[in-house]
Formats: C-alpha cells, sequence, structure tokens
C-alpha cells in the first residue's frame, strides 16, 4: 500500500469512529435534556366521558338524575419523586377546569429533569398557606369565583348543576375547601410511562367519585355543601380517589 | 396590555383630547364623553344611551373605571375582544357616532396642527388603528382606587357597623346550615375588583332578570353556546351609586329596585345559575320561590356598603376631565 492511501484510510476509518462517537453522544445528551412533560386530566362521570349541561347521570345515592354545569378544582404542589432527586414545580397551583371546548384539561410541565421516576404527587385544593394569602401565584387568583373571600380562603373543589326528579329541579352547589380537606395524592409511575415523546401522563377525573366513596351521597338530602365542616369533610374524604392515571393498554 | 399599544403618556394625552373631542361624530356635536360623563363615573344616568341619531340605544352606558381588571371582553355581551377593538364600534354606529368613514376623519384629524402634533408623538402616524390605540390608552389610566371601601381594604379606617354588616352580607353566600347570612353578591361581584372574574367567561352572568320566554341572547351571541344565552357581564361596582339606571337595558332607577330584584324578583331560566336558585336565607326547602329573603335592615345595609365605593377623587380627577372645558 501506498503512504498516501494509508492516510487516506486511516482519516475514513477516524471520521467512522468520530461519526459513531458524535451519535451516541448526541443520543445521550438527548437523553439527558430536561423534558417537557404534558398531564392530561380528562373528565369522566363514572365509565361516561363528561358531558355538560344534560340531565343524564343518575343520582348515586337516591332518586333523580342530574346534570353538570360546572366542575373545577385546584390541583396544587406537583412533584415528580424519584429515588435520585425530586422535580417540584414551582409556583405550582393549577385551576383545572372542565368547559366543554377541549376533551382533556391540560398542564405543561416545562423543564423536567431527565430521571427515572418513581411517582407523581399533588394535591387537591390549596395548601394552608397559600389558603391564607391573597397573592396571585399560579392561578391563585382571590377575585376568581373559586375564592370565597380572604378571611375564609379559596373553594378547593367546585361542583354546580341541577337534579331532576319528577317535575321537580334542585340546584346542586358543592363547594368544598377547608385546610382540613388539602389531599395530597400520590400514584405510582411505571418506567415506560415517561418514555413516550412527547412525553405525557393521563389521568381520570371521575366526578361522580365526589358524591361515591366513603360515603355514597344522596343528592337530594344534600344538594348543597359549602361552610358546614361535616358535610365538607365528607366530600373533602371522597374526592381523595377521583382522580387515577390512566394506563393506555387499559383506557 | 396590548403589546402595540404601550401606555404612554403622549397616548394618554392624546387619548383623552379624542375622548372628549366632538369632531369625532358625524355632527360634531356627540364625543364618547357624551355618554360617559365623569362625574357620573363615565355613565349617562339615562336608561339607555343617545347619540348622534336621537333614537335610544339598547343599552345602558357602562361605567368606565378599572378596565384593565374583570372580564377582558368588552360590551354588555363581550362582542369586542380587546379596548382597542371596542372603541371604534360606537365611533361608527349609525346611532351612535355615526362616523361611517374613518379615513374622512383621518384627513380631519390630519388637517389639524394641534391633532398632528399629538398623534407625532404618540405614535407617529394619524390612522384609525392609532385612534382607537389612543382612546384606549386613555381609558386604561381611569383607575378607581380611593373609595372608602379601598381605604378599608388598606387599613386605613373602619366601616361604620351598618356598612360593616353591608359588607359581610355582600361578601357571603348564605349557608342556613352554619348560620350564615349572605346576599351571594360576590358569587358574580369578585371581592376585591367589585367586576366579574377575568378567567374564561366567567365574568358573564345570568342574574334572573328576564324568564325564558324573554332572554335575549347576550354572550350567546358572541360564542354560540347555549348555555352562554341572558349571560352578561358582570360590571364593576366602583362608583355604582353614581351611575343609575342599572343593569344592561337600564331597567332599575335604583339601587333599592336592584336589592329587591335579587331579593324577591329573580326569573328563573334555563341558564339562570344554581347559585342564584339556591341562595336562600330561610333555607331552600323552605319555599320553592327563588328568594334570598333578606331582611329590610340587610338590604339597607348593602346598599350602606355600596355607597363605600363610591370614590370622590375619580370623578373629579383633573386628569380624567375634559382638557377643554375652560378653567
Amino acid at each position: 500500500m501506498k503512504p498516501m492511501r494509508k492516510v487516506v484510510l486511516l482519516m475514513l476509518v477516524l471520521l467512522a469512529a468520530l461519526t459513531a462517537l458524535g451519535v451516541a453522544g448526541w443520543q445521550l445528551y438527548r437523553a439527558a435534556q430536561p423534558l417537557e412533560l404534558t398531564l392530561y386530566f380528562h373528565p369522566f362521570v363514572g365509565p361516561e366521558p363528561l358531558v355538560l349541561n344534560e340531565c343524564r347521570y343518575a343520582n348515586p345515592g337516591g332518586e333523580g338524575r342530574f346534570k353538570v354545569r360546572d366542575f373545577q378544582f385546584f390541583l396544587s404542589n406537583i412533584r415528580l419523586v424519584s429515588a435520585t432527586g425530586a422535580y417540584v414545580e414551582s409556583d405550582s397551583y393549577h385551576l383545572v377546569r372542565f368547559d366543554g371546548e377541549e376533551p382533556a384539561f391540560a398542564i405543561v410541565l416545562h423543564d423536567v429533569p431527565c430521571r427515572s421516576y418513581e411517582r407523581i404527587e399533588f394535591g387537591i385544593g390549596v395548601d394552608a398557606v397559600a389558603n391564607r394569602s391573597v397573592t396571585s401565584r399560579g392561578d391563585l387568583d382571590p377575585n376568581s369565583r373559586m375564592a370565597w373571600t380572604w378571611e375564609v380562603g379559596y373553594k378547593f373543589v367546585l361542583f354546580e348543576g341541577m337534579l331532576l326528579c319528577g317535575n321537580a329541579s334542585d340546584p346542586l352547589v358543592y363547594h368544598v375547601g377547608f385546610d382540613e380537606n388539602y389531599r395530597i395524592i400520590s400514584r405510582e409511575l411505571q418506567r415506560e410511562q415517561l418514555a413516550s415523546s412527547p412525553a405525557r401522563l393521563d389521568f381520570r377525573v371521575d366526578i361522580l367519585r365526589l358524591f361515591q366513596g366513603a360515603t355514597t351521597v344522596d343528592m337530594r338530602a344534600l344538594p348543597s355543601v359549602k361552610f358546614d365542616r361535616a358535610d365538607a369533610a365528607l366530600l373533602g374524604r371522597n374526592f381523595a380517589d377521583m382522580i387515577t392515571l390512566m394506563r393506555p393498554e387499559r383506557d | 396590555m396590548p403589546e402595540d399599544n404601550p401606555l404612554t403618556k403622549e397616548a394618554v394625552e392624546l387619548g383623552r383630547q379624542l375622548f372628549y373631542e366632538p369632531r369625532l361624530s358625524a355632527n360634531g356635536k356627540v364625543s364618547c364623553s357624551t355618554c360617559h360623563i365623569q362625574r357620573l363615573a363615565f355613565t349617562d344616568g339615562r336608561t339607555t344611551s343617545i347619540g348622534v341619531s336621537g333614537k335610544p340605544l339598547t343599552f345602558n352606558s357602562m361605567s368606565l373605571a378599572n378596565l384593565m381588571w374583570g372580564p377582558q371582553r368588552f360590551f354588555w355581551n363581550g362582542r369586542a375582544a380587546t379596548l382597542e377593538a371596542q372603541v371604534l364600534v360606537p365611533l361608527q354606529h349609525a346611532d351612535e357616532m355615526a362616523q361611517d368613514d374613518l379615513g374622512r376623519l383621518v384627513a380631519q384629524l390630519a388637517a389639524d396642527t394641534s391633532y398632528r402634533k399629538l398623534f407625532e408623538a404618540a405614535y407617529g402616524k394619524i390612522t384609525s388603528a392609532n385612534i382607537a390605540r389612543a382612546l384606549a390608552a386613555f381609558e386604561r389610566t381611569l383607575i378607581s382606587s380611593n373609595s372608602r371601601y379601598d381605604q378599608f381594604l388598606r387599613g386605613e379606617l373602619t366601616l361604620d357597623p351598618q356598612e360593616e354588616l353591608g359588607r359581610k352580607l355582600f361578601m357571603a353566600h348564605p349557608d342556613v346550615k352554619v348560620s350564615l347570612r349572605g346576599a351571594n353578591c360576590i358569587d358574580c361581584h369578585s371581592q376585591f375588583l367589585t367586576s366579574g372574574s377575568s378567567a374564561r367567561y366567567d365574568g358573564f352572568s345570568n342574574n334572573g332578570l328576564d324568564d325564558e320566554a324573554h332572554l335575549q341572547p347576550g354572550l350567546q351571541a358572541v360564542t354560540g353556546n347555549p348555555a352562554h344565552r341572558g349571560l352578561f357581564k358582570v360590571p364593576s361596582l366602583r362608583n355604582i351609586a353614581l351611575s343609575a339606571p342599572y343593569m344592561h337595558d337600564g331597567r332599575f332607577n335604583t339601587l333599592e329596585e336592584v336589592l329587591d330584584h335579587y331579593d324577591s324578583g329573580i326569573k328563573n331560566s334555563s341558564t339562570l345559575s344554581p347559585l342564584i336558585v339556591e341562595a336562600d336565607n330561610r333555607g331552600a326547602a323552605a319555599a320553592r320561590r327563588i328568594s334570598l329573603h333578606l331582611t329590610a335592615a340587610e338590604k339597607a345595609a348593602i346598599i350602606a356598603f355600596l355607597h363605600t365605593l363610591t370614590d370622590r377623587d375619580f370623578v373629579t380627577e383633573e386628569r380624567f376631565s375634559d382638557p377643554f372645558a375652560r378653567k
């Protein structure tokens, strides 16, 4: 082999090696880049996707059928927990609302470090510190319909609708707040759940669980919950279970 | 605040002149200030306004205060998505200012040295878009923040016992179960702003003025959503004691009439809020008829509280006044 040919061959080998290294490096680099993770919340009433303003759902604890006019709740303090550390969203106060315009409510988490997360945690409601403040953080707004007054704090979960029973119709007003009903929810994650691109997690929000759980509510007997602490606690225990992670293969 | 219309001193000064400029109208006699009079908190005291045609309009003149907060859609039915879009509508409406050719108006202003200078300083060119920007900029400066209620919120004074009772009733949804009496106002009129909420269409409500058969389209005309039929913009209550008559069609002449409506005059319809139907200081089971069941003393207390929303500084502030008026 002539010396010139040797040099060319050597250069080609080097180039191939560098390219391979570059691709592998790029893949490693990409894998280490922070993620944008979107959480989707899909509203259901029992097995059915939520349809607003239609009297189609059975009163879980008694006679009649009900319709949902408004349903919204605060979801706070989102954390992703892994063995090597946690991602904590700052000013993490989201008003999750279902206005019938989109099939799901989306929360986008930015700059999520790429780790193997074991679980996601968040609160339903507003933590005691933020609940005593008039500072606007995230979606917290003391002039919004979720605010009672600055002396009382925020409604955590708001359900407004109507119960029809025979010819009679009763307004349904469930406004649940108070510090003791702030619920921290933890849902386990499977390794592959964050591997999709773009990264997403899908949650089922079952509005019926507000009335069906530790206690089953007859809407006729209890058409409104506002400031009575015992009534609020009853729905507070129920709503702890209303959000579950959807597994793509099953849902 | 729109990015293409920053609040500058020059824009506000130009906007103030245009706001009080009768030459903006086709007959040279009607300005924005014809229907938005400062001493009436920028309303006109009429049931519904009257412009160049002399024909009464369909709607009551809205107060112009604190427009940067609360619902960011304008007009009673929310048909304007920005203040800049809003101001051009009465300017061109045949019954209001009837300026059917904005090009002619631009030429007219361009012939005036003083306006040429003002536009040059504020935006560079005289265009209809810049007329709208200037008017919107001036309107954004109309901030009312020194009423007795504001002073109370800042901890500068205490309200008298009647006003304080009224405030508590205003801020409470009644709950018989815990003996909480309330007038339910806060469910639509937010606690600090006293306007509707700003998120989505939360600041629009059906407040029981009409029964099903007489329900007007309201917000539905804008969104097409049947659930929005009969919903109108919840106005700020700042200076409400100065801005009679009340409601989108000016049907109530006094605050007493307004309180009587909310207490016992609500008409039911399919889009009426369950919060209004359910609110009853005697307990919902007592009667099927929708009523708050407030006492006469409670209604008087709420009206006393509403008077604490009057801001004398706002209605006398020189920066908001007619720049053409003789000193």
